[in-house]
Formats: structure tokens, C-alpha cells, sequence
């Protein structure tokens, strides 16, 4: 009789209802951690300008002017392109001359630690100077990106607005105007989606709201916080721990020379003179740093790169550091029949092929897909009117 | 001696000496760890801990002996499963009567952890563990 009641019970609790997926109380738990969304947040506290209207504003309209480059025609949104995801479709970025990495879109980029693909920079604003000043990629400098500010009256005006004074000094001016990028790109959130609506309708026990979300997805999402072990690092409202993994993509770049990923980028933000226990940042307390402080390099980051956030990522293909894989169909392939041999893990593995059957796999896609809003996101019109 | 008697002696042994339960108690709330010379109670902030997010501890260490003296805590996690640590190394303050800061800790994925505490002596190292199960 005993058994006979658990077998009912456990039919009560895991079996689909007539509805489809009915979801036990640990993948509830599993998924109610992906939200609410949006998630709360703080301004950035090493950037004076962050979460100021001043500075977004001002922060806007240097983001779409080429002149903050060598050439005059590239702008940070000639890379980041609003229409698509912010991003820019290619397999690698392209500045003035082709890149190593995928360019990773900047939506919902305020709720990230480590900025870039190897984490090499631990603020937006540090991380915003990086393609400004980087030859392959805008090609400018200091004191030109100074000159330029210095000789326009109407973003001369703005800066004083976001930061209370024109440095005389251009690297701090330089500085400046990177806080003023990473202003505007906090800025930039994802909108809600039909994976939100499911999961505050799950929260509420409200059953018609559930019932909207479709199947397909339901299924897939059983997989995602279940067998698939997805939500182990992508994890939380953004669907990211915001830390580093090594999936078993290649990390060569061509014969002889390597990408070490979070390997090289732990050395490079430890001696950036830009980090947040430099003088540049504006905060006052030693806790803003409490991340770079006590970074460690070890031989296991070799070869791992960022977690990604999933909001929009069906806009935001290619997918991994290198933009191996065109759509999330070949990405789901890509865990489905991963190869454990590439992998460095060494005790129990977390990431195990997952054999998943075509119909799984279609089901993890529609899935993410419900990660992505309906329209993409467009940036806000700036204030007309000349500043003065 | 009597095997009762034995057994009574090494329980009286193993049990932490009041002034030691005393002492730890001075964390609310907090866990607490025994080994052979020394009780530990620390406590997280925030509570609870959050994947993916820095977290400190308060710790209190307490020798079972009066003549007993920490001269260093040393303070990591790891997920023995996977045989990896933290990805930061966590920084110790020493705040007198043995009472400790930890800073710079972070789960970075849901699962076992267990935390691993060193108390240095004139003896040498005792290491205290305890398991923690991160959701």
C-alpha cells in the first residue's frame, strides 16, 4: 500500500498534466532563480557619471560618433549595432583590420564583473578606453581623443554637464570619455520577455499565465535547469555567474599561436594602471575592489572564457569567444555531442555530452529563444537642442 | 582502567570544553566547527550567500586550552567533487581576540562546497572543514 501511494504521489508531482510539463519543486526553485527581471542594480561607484542622466546622455552620442576614431568612420556602434542585438553578426569583430574574438553584445552589460571575453578589464569604463586607443580596432589615442573633444563646443558642454569640469589633463579627459560610453551601455537592459511572464506566473501560482508559455519551451527548460546542467554557470537573472568556464571550444587562433582566454586575461587586469585599485576610479571604498583584489591566477583558467548572458541571444549570433557556431541549434549540437577529451577538468565532470535527440534539442532552442523580447531593443533619441 | 571508564575519558575528551562553547557562542547564528585543540564559528555575510556573488565571513576561533595561541587562520573553499577552488583567494584580517574578517570569498557555481579552515599553532596546522551545499 505504501508503495503504491508513493508511486502516486510521484506521478502527482512529476508527470505532465493534461496542460503538458508540470514542473517538481526543484526545478521550480531552479527557475524562479532566474528572475525577476529586470534585476536590481547599483550605479557603477568607480564612475561618477554612472546612472546620471547627464552622463548617459552625453555617453549616447559619443557612442555613435565615428569621430572618437583615427579614421572618422568608426563608431562604437559600427560594432555594436543596435538592429543587431548590439552586437554585429560577424564570426569575429572587425575594427581596422579583422579581430581573434566575437564581438559580445553590450546589452544588459552593467551586471558584469569582468568586461570582455578573457575578463581583462573588471569596470565598462576601463574596458570602453580599450577599442578607443586600440590600433586594430578604432586606432586612436589619448590626445587625439582629447583634441577632438576639446575643439567640439556642444560636447564640451556636455562633458562639463556629466563630470562638473573639462580636465586639463587628456588622459583623465580620455578617462572621462570612456565613463561617459560606459554610462550610456548601462543603460542599455533588456526588455521582458515570454520567459519572464512564465516565470513571475510560476512565482504566483497563477496557472492561466503559465499556460501561455509553450511547451516546447517548457521541455526545453526542463532540460536547461535539469539533466543539461546549463544552469550550473548560467545561472541567476542574467544567465550568467558572471565568471569564466572552458567548454571544450578550440582556443587556437592559427598554427602555433593560442587564445589562453581568462589565463591571460587574469595578467592583463592585474597590471591594468586602469583597474579599480587604480587612481582613476572614483570610488571611495576599498570594497569596489574587492573582486580584483583577490584574483587569483591558476593554471586551470588556460583556455576558459566568460560565461555569456542568455537575455537576447537569439539575436546575438555567431556564438562562443570565436564565434565558432552560427545559430543556438549548432550551439545546443555543441553540448549534445561535446567532446570531453578537450576538456580540462579534472574530477567529476559537470559537462557531459547530452545525447540529446533532435526533438530535445529543437526544445532548448525554443527555449532561449523565449530569452529574447519581441522587437529588439533601440536606443532612446538624445534631448534635442545644442547644450549650452 | 575500565573500558566504560575509557570510553567516558575520550568522550570528555572529544566534547568542546565550556569556555571554548562560550566562547564561539559570541557569533549568533553562526556554524560551528570542532577539532582537536581548537572550536571555529563563523558566520556569512550576506546571508545567505549568493551564487556568482563576493561574500566575507565573521570567524571566531577558540582553544580548547588556555595556553593554546593561533599565530595564523588560513581560510578556502572548494568543491571536492570537482576538485577545483574558488576562483579568488580570500584575504584574512586579524581583529584581536580571536575574532577574524574574511573577504573576497565567492561560490561561483551552485553544488558541494566545503570550507576549509587552517589554524596555525606552535604545533604546527589543524585544518577544520564543513561541508556547505550551495542552491
Amino acid at each position: 500500500m505504501r508503495s503504491l501511494v508513493l508511486a502516486l504521489l510521484a506521478w502527482v508531482v512529476a508527470a505532465p498534466s493534461a496542460a503538458g510539463v508540470v514542473f517538481n519543486a526543484e526545478e521550480k526553485r531552479a527557475i524562479l532563480a532566474h528572475g525577476p527581471w529586470p534585476a536590481p542594480w547599483r550605479p557603477d561607484a568607480s564612475n561618477r557619471a554612472s546612472g546620471t542622466a547627464e552622463g548617459i546622455d552625453y555617453g549616447r552620442r559619443l557612442f555613435f560618433d565615428p569621430r572618437l576614431s583615427a579614421s572618422g568612420k568608426l563608431a562604437c556602434a559600427s560594432c555594436h549595432v543596435p538592429a543587431l542585438g548590439w552586437s554585429d553578426r560577424q564570426r569575429v569583430g572587425v575594427g581596422k583590420v579583422p579581430l581573434d574574438r566575437n564581438t559580445p553584445s553590450v546589452l544588459n552589460v552593467r551586471h558584469e564583473r569582468w568586461l570582455g571575453r578573457d575578463g581583462a578589464s573588471d569596470s565598462l569604463w576601463s574596458h570602453a578606453l580599450k577599442p578607443l586607443t586600440d590600433e586594430r580596432e578604432m586606432g586612436s589615442s589619448v590626445d587625439e581623443l582629447a583634441a577632438f573633444l576639446r575643439s567640439d563646443a556642444d560636447l564640451r558642454c556636455r562633458h562639463v554637464r556629466a563630470f562638473g569640469a573639462l580636465p586639463a589633463d587628456n588622459l583623465l579627459l580620455a578617462v572621462e570619455i570612456a565613463k561617459a560610453l560606459a554610462a550610456f551601455q548601462e543603460s542599455l537592459i533588456t526588455p521582458r520577455t515570454a520567459f519572464d511572464r512564465f516565470r513571475d506566473a510560476l512565482a504566483r501560482g497563477d496557472g492561466a499565465g503559465m499556460a501561455r508559455y509553450p511547451e516546447p519551451a517548457k521541455r526545453g527548460l526542463r532540460i536547461f535547469v535539469g539533466r543539461g546542467n546549463c544552469a550550473v554557470c548560467h545561472f541567476g537573472p542574467t544567465f550568467s555567474n558572471g565568471e569564466f568556464a572552458d567548454i571544450g571550444v578550440p582556443f587556437f587562433l592559427a598554427p602555433g599561436q593560442v587564445d589562453s582566454g581568462r589565463h591571460g586575461g587574469i595578467a592583463s587586469v592585474q597590471k591594468d594602471r586602469f583597474n579599480r585599485m587604480g587612481p582613476f576610479s572614483d570610488a571611495r571604498d576599498p570594497a569596489d575592489a574587492v573582486a580584483i583584489r583577490h584574483l587569483v591566477q591558476e593554471h586551470r583558467h588556460w583556455g576558459e572564457f566568460k560565461v555569456p548572458g542568455l537575455r537576447e541571444a537569439s539575436r546575438t549570433g555567431p556564438y562562443m569567444h570565436a564565434g565558432s557556431h552560427a545559430t543556438l541549434l549548432d550551439v545546443v549540437r555543441h553540448y549534445s555531442e561535446l567532446d570531453v577529451e578537450r576538456l580540462h577538468a579534472d574530477g567529476e565532470r559537470i559537462l557531459r555530452p547530452l545525447f540529446l535527440s533532435p526533438r530535445a534539442s529543437l526544445d532548448l532552442v525554443a527555449f532561449l529563444e523565449t530569452l529574447s523580447a519581441p522587437q529588439p531593443l533601440h536606443p532612446v533619441k538624445p534631448r534635442p537642442g545644442a547644450c549650452s | 582502567m575500565s573500558r566504560q571508564a575509557l570510553s567516558a575519558l575520550l568522550l570528555c575528551a572529544y566534547l568542546p570544553a565550556p569556555a571554548a562553547l562560550a566562547c564561539t557562542a559570541r557569533i549568533e547564528g553562526g556554524q560551528r566547527i570542532e577539532s582537536t585543540h581548537y572550536e571555529l564559528a563563523y558566520r556569512t555575510h550576506p546571508a545567505p550567500v549568493v551564487v556568482g556573488q563576493h561574500f566575507a565571513l565573521d570567524v571566531i576561533v577558540c582553544a580548547r586550552a588556555p595556553h593554546d595561541r593561533v599565530t595564523e587562520l588560513r581560510v578556502d573553499a572548494r568543491m571536492p567533487e570537482h576538485r577545483h577552488g574558488m576562483n579568488y583567494r580570500p584575504s584574512v584580517t586579524d581583529r584581536g581576540g580571536g575574532v577574524y574578517r574574511v573577504e573576497g570569498l565567492m561560490f561561483h557555481m551552485p553544488g558541494r562546497w566545503q570550507y576549509v579552515f587552517e589554524v596555525r599553532d606552535a604545533r604546527g596546522t589543524e585544518r577544520l572543514t564543513q561541508d556547505h551545499w550551495q542552491r
